[in-house]
């Protein structure tokens, strides 16, 4: 099929009620947003979730450490 | 028309009712064969996560045919008799549905296309007068997204490259011409008796245009030649071939599910094992 775009990791979070706070449930690789929400919502359906949503991993910045949060791979360091 | 709601089928004119009981037993079915289909392709996608799809896609198709299956039983049917007792040539699938998908953008033809064409009839019901589908197709129709997602971006994905695209032409071509064909035949009968009586919200003309809003824009932005956009609407650039086509059974020709998808539906391996 040739030579495909790469993949990114996003983060996964839930909630089971409208009260909850989101917990981080998981991560998903997926080539796009369209299908990472369709991964995730399939892989995590342990519960019955309220609300699910997700963020790619580079989307975070770092608090109190100067390298990126958690383990960004090399094409995806800044 | 009157827009009083059918609370049961028992309430259901007698001129309305095999209409209906046909196109659930065609809805039924092609679910059902669906979900063997994709089930198919739980160990051979692309991706771990993309099989984890297909195994939930399987999943939900089998959840939705039994609901359809089990409702049927309004309409003269029995249950058991069409799940586990039937041949090949009696089933009211697609012709897409007889075979296993022998490649991966084949599965990705009946995941976007008729997976969604489905979905639209479902949609039509789901604020028709036959008041039993309202609370079971707004069920079914919350886990087709998922499905229409998964097809979008699997899709995209590979029209990223010439040969992607070109294997996904040759998929989606016939898929295409067959999903066009599905809602019913321009002089049909059953599709527009149920939509002038308002059991089914929309005709097979009108739920074929809202299928073309549905996977126009993907189709097109993949760049398959399939499809325009036209206003706020979308066009087919093919017409469908209607050669041999049967309204009863929404298909072309006379066949149907081979033997050893037939062996599948009917859980032959686990009958084996029951002791009776």
């Amino acid at each position: 099929m040739g030579r495909l775009s790469g993949q990114s990791l996003y983060e996964v979070f839930a909630r089971q009620k409208r009260e909850d706070r989101f917990e981080h449930i998981g991560t998903v690789t997926a080539p796009s947003a369209d299908l990472a929400r369709v991964y995730a919502w399939q892989i995590y359906d342990e519960e019955k979730w309220f609300e699910m949503t997700i963020a790619q991993r580079t989307a975070f910045e770092s608090v109190n450490r100067d390298e990126i949060p958690f383990t960004l791979t090399a094409e995806e360091r800044p | 028309m009157s827009t009083q709601g059918f609370a049961s089928a028992g309430d259901l004119p007698e001129e309305l009712k095999q209409p209906l009981g046909s196109v659930l037993l065609a809805l039924a079915d092609n679910k059902r064969l669906l979900g063997m289909r994709y089930s198919e392709w739980i160990l051979g996608a692309p991706t771990l996560e993309a099989g984890i799809a297909c195994s939930a896609m399987a999943q939900d198709e089998w959840g939705h045919g039994r609901i359809v299956y089990a409702m049927l039983k309004g309409f003269g049917y029995d249950p058991a008799e069409l799940e586990h007792e039937r041949e090949g040539d009696a089933y009211h699938c697609s012709e897409l549905l007889d075979q296993p998908a022998g490649s991966w953008p084949e599965v990705l033809a009946l995941n976007l296309l008729l997976d969604t064409a489905l979905s639209v009839q479902f949609e039509g019901m789901r604020t028709g007068r036959y008041e039993p589908m309202h609370y079971k197709a707004k069920k079914l129709l919350d886990e087709e997204r998922f499905h229409l997602g998964h097809g979008r971006g699997w899709t995209a994905r590979l029209a990223e490259t010439e040969a992607g695209r070109g294997a996904l032409t040759e998929a989606f071509r016939p898929a295409w011409e067959s999903c066009l064909r599905w809602f019913g035949s321009p002089d049909g009968t059953i599709g527009d008796l149920l939509s002038e009586h308002g059991v089914v919200r929309g005709s097979p003309a009108e739920l074929r245009s809202e299928w073309l809003v549905q996977v126009g824009p993907a189709v097109h932005a993949a760049g398959l030649g399939l499809v325009e956009p036209d206003g706020d609407r979308w066009s087919s650039t093919v017409e469908p071939d209607w050669t041999d086509w049967d309204g009863e059974r929404r298909r072309v020709g006379t066949g149907g599910p081979d033997d050893a998808t037939l062996a599948g539906v009917r859980g032959d391996k686990n009958r084996a094992m029951l002791l009776d």
